[in-house]
């Protein structure tokens, strides 16, 4: 009997939870959204662990309904709302203590405005925390003393000053601490700042260099000019310069789509480009098979890219671009130089040499730059001779010495003859360095007979230092045809 | 007479078994020494026990375990018999004389082998138990690798299981999906990961699920980030069809996982993936928007 009792009490509990639960399930499915009748637009909750990997917090815009409040302010589905900002104008001093008292609600941050005095950032963190000053007045109020010792003595208040208005930022939490901030600001004009995770920018701009596709130039390019996140424009430029090293290989990628296969007989193709695409894992190389085959997915996918890349960075207006941002007057950052000089080098435009040879004589420039951009002239190859020719004859000693080490790279007969003579002309030690090792790095008949003549000359000379460099060639050289 | 043939065909059995323990016993002998090349003349017993009884479960297992291709000059029949297949296909051999005992072995014991020979050899053992042996009891032994409390039997078992999958995700694939409920994190991430490489589409929805419960109000209903982290790995893995999800989380601007499924698309190089980048990068920057009173 009891038993019988007992299962009929359970079974009337269950009838009375079993609704009440299902209430509480459908309310906390809906809860991570909230919709705000005052704004009308819905927010959503951010992924909680926001807060520990990217250090934000807020509530993310899902939906704005049109010519409401959000919609009229132009607020954006999308937006990340992390702070809450509402502006109490001063009138009197009843208006200041308000604010103070409001402001003292939660953990918050108020700022301060005085007339003609940059803002004031008034930290309190609990009720009964004084301020530090008083105020007096309608219309207008002015602060009417300041308490000595206190961190208001020791800011920029002074007694006379106007007040202006305070602001509230209310830093947002969660979804509730919207609800709750928006319900207790519901007298007051809202200003809401949004926040950009820029981890997400940065991701989405390397991921765009990696995926080879010609949509993503412009862009980049946009990015690289415009933002004032310099992370950002670190990776827009490195982007554009993979892009670029990708866009080279257009030759190479069209043999395969052509061809409609993603394996080649590596013979087949060039060895430079094959090479090049080998460090970029683009493909693998197997000799022994005689097989280049395109690495999946990404040179697969890139097969069909690539032509369009290439023509779109081969419209000039990239390379016109790093040309301007290769000077440190233009660029302060020294990383973005040097990807601006890669990208002149794999690019060799020849209407760049007047902007790299500046790059190469300036003194102000750090050496590791002034190097690269010789190296970059001489990619650029035989069109550069002249201007390095040029630069040799009027720059300092590390102009020469850069100039002359990337005429050694060009080689040439003018090259090749300009060398020597400076070499039998000078004698300043370091100089006679760089131009043997350039000559040798030519290494024809003329430059050795050259390189000969400087040994004989300096043979009966233990000391030096040329003569032992030159020793040191010949017997690399000597090694080298063996 | 009759029982004179009894007794000597006793005397047989007992040199039989004799000398075949002999070999075996020898062998163990040997890799419990520290004699020189020790194991590959163990080997040699091995494979003379096996001569004289080919369903010997220990020689078998222990043969699996040992020989080497290191010991034998390439490409000749000894070394071929090395390969990791044939040590398997041994593995697999003692599992089909001694069911129970072996199987047990190569779950706990053989894949925590750091010869990565061996643990391939063991998968090879495990693929052909799913296939020719008692799949039901190696399923049960997996699950309860997975669910183990020791790292290296979870680890092990995704691997296994994530092997398994890609041949026959049909079984394996609701296996795993159930294991994303079980309370241990350590299980539901290798379930996540065997999931991603067994690569099957079928597995899309739950994952999706699973990195969508970041936004749960209740903690209990929140996976754990890092899990949520490898869920998204495992889209990269499965691809196709995994790919307009990925797109999905990149949109959501309240994830925390964006950049992982950028990174992700990012390597499986699908041209669909431009758009939302380019969205990505139209974003608003920091700024304020003022929402005037009405």
């Amino acid at each position: 009997m009891l038993q019988k009792i007992h299962r009929f009490d359970k079974r009337q509990c269950m009838v009375l939870i079993l609704p009440v639960l299902a209430l509480i399930v459908v309310a906390i499915g809906c809860d991570n959204q909230h919709y705000d009748e005052r704004m009308q637009m819905r927010v959503q909750k951010l992924d909680s662990d926001l807060m520990n990997r990217w250090s934000t917090s807020g509530v993310v815009v899902t939906e704005i309904t049109p010519n409401g409040p959000a919609a009229k302010a132009q607020l954006e589905t999308g937006e990340l709302i992390s702070y809450v900002i509402a502006e109490y104008p001063i009138k009197t001093a009843g208006d200041f203590n308000d604010a103070m008292k409001k402001g003292l609600e939660e953990d918050n941050n108020l700022v301060l405005y005085l007339q003609d005095k940059p803002p004031l950032r008034i930290a309190l963190r609990r009720q009964g925390d004084n301020v530090g000053f008083s105020v007096e007045g309608s219309g207008t109020v002015r602060v009417k003393a300041v308490v000595p010792g206190t961190p208001a003595a020791n800011s920029n208040i002074q007694v006379g000053d106007i007040v202006e208005k305070i602001v509230d930022e209310r830093k947002i939490y969660s979804l509730d601490d919207y609800k709750k901030t928006l319900a207790k600001l519901s007298k007051h004009q809202i200003t809401f700042r949004t926040t950009e995770l820029i981890g997400v920018k940065i991701a989405a701009v390397s991921a765009l260099g990696d995926l080879g596709d010609v949509r993503a130039i412009e862009p980049l390019i946009d990015i690289f000019e415009n933002s004032t996140e310099l992370s950002l424009r670190k990776a827009s430029i490195s982007s554009l310069q993979r892009l670029v090293e990708l866009s080279v290989l257009n030759d190479l990628f069209q043999q395969f789509q052509r061809a409609n296969v993603n394996q080649l007989p590596a013979d087949s193709l060039q060895p430079q480009h094959l090479e090049a695409a080998a460090i970029l894992e683009l493909l693998t190389v197997d000799r022994a098979e005689n097989t280049a085959t395109l690495a999946a997915p990404f040179g697969t996918q890139f097969r069909q890219r690539s032509e369009a890349l290439y023509e779109k960075i081969n419209e000039g207006q990239l390379a016109e671009l790093v040309q301007e941002y290769i000077q440190i007057t233009v660029e302060p950052e020294q990383e973005i130089r040097r990807a601006c000089l890669t990208i002149l080098g794999v690019l060799k435009p020849v209407s760049a040499i007047e902007a790299l040879v500046a790059v190469l004589d300036n003194p102000a420039e750090i050496p590791g730059i002034r190097f690269q951009a010789g190296l970059t002239l001489s990619q650029i190859g035989e069109p550069a001779v002249d201007a390095l020719i040029a630069a040799f004859e009027s720059g300092d000693t590390g102009t020469k010495d850069i100039a002359a080490s990337a005429l050694g790279g060009i080689g040439g007969t003018k090259a090749r003859d300009r060398l020597i003579l400076a070499l039998e002309n000078t004698t300043e030690p370091a100089i006679q360095l760089t131009l043997v090792d350039a000559i040798a790095k030519i290494g024809d008949t003329p430059s050795m007979q050259a390189l000969e003549r400087q040994r004989a000359q300096y043979q009966a000379d233990d000391d030096s230092g040329i003569r032992i460099f030159l020793d040191e060639v010949f017997k690399n050289l000597e090694h080298k045809s063996m | 007479m009759k029982r004179v043939s009894i007794a000597f065909t006793l005397v047989l059995f007992v040199l039989g078994c004799g000398t075949q323990n002999e070999n075996l016993a020898k062998g163990k002998e040997l890799i419990k020494s520290d004699k020189r090349r020790k194991e590959e003349r163990a080997v040699r017993e091995f494979k003379l026990a096996l001569d004289q009884k080919t369903d010997n479960a220990e020689a078998h297992y222990l043969l699996g375990l040992y020989n080497s291709q290191e010991f034998y000059e390439p490409n000749t029949m000894d070394w071929e018999a090395a390969s990791v297949t044939e040590r398997g296909k041994h593995m697999f051999l003692a599992y089909q004389a001694e069911e129970r005992k072996y199987l047990e072995r190569l779950v706990f014991e053989t894949l925590r082998d750091d010869d990565l020979d061996i643990q391939n050899a063991a998968l090879d053992a495990l693929e052909r138990v799913y296939n020719q042996g008692d799949r039901k009891q190696l399923l049960s032994q997996l699950q309860k690798a997975i669910k183990s409390s020791d790292n290296r039997d979870r680890h092990n078992a995704h691997w296994v299981l994530g092997h398994l999958g890609k041949d026959d995700p049909n079984t394996i694939v609701p296996i795993l999906v159930k294991l994303l409920e079980h309370r241990r994190t350590e299980t539901r991430l290798n379930a996540v990961k065997a999931l991603g490489e067994a690569g099957s589409e079928a597995a899309i929805p739950a994952l999706a699920t699973l990195i969508e419960s970041g936004a749960a109000r209740s903690k209990r209903d929140r996976e754990e980030p890092e899990v949520r982290q490898l869920a998204v790995e495992a889209l990269g893995k499965i691809g196709g069809n995994a790919v307009p999800e990925l797109v999905k989380i990149v949109e959501n601007k309240g994830s925390s996982l964006r950049v992982d499924a950028i990174r992700t698309l990012a390597v499986l190089g699908d041209a669909k993936v431009v758009e939302p980048l380019l969205d990505a990068l139209q974003e608003q920057s920091n700024r304020d928007v003022v929402v005037p009173l009405n």
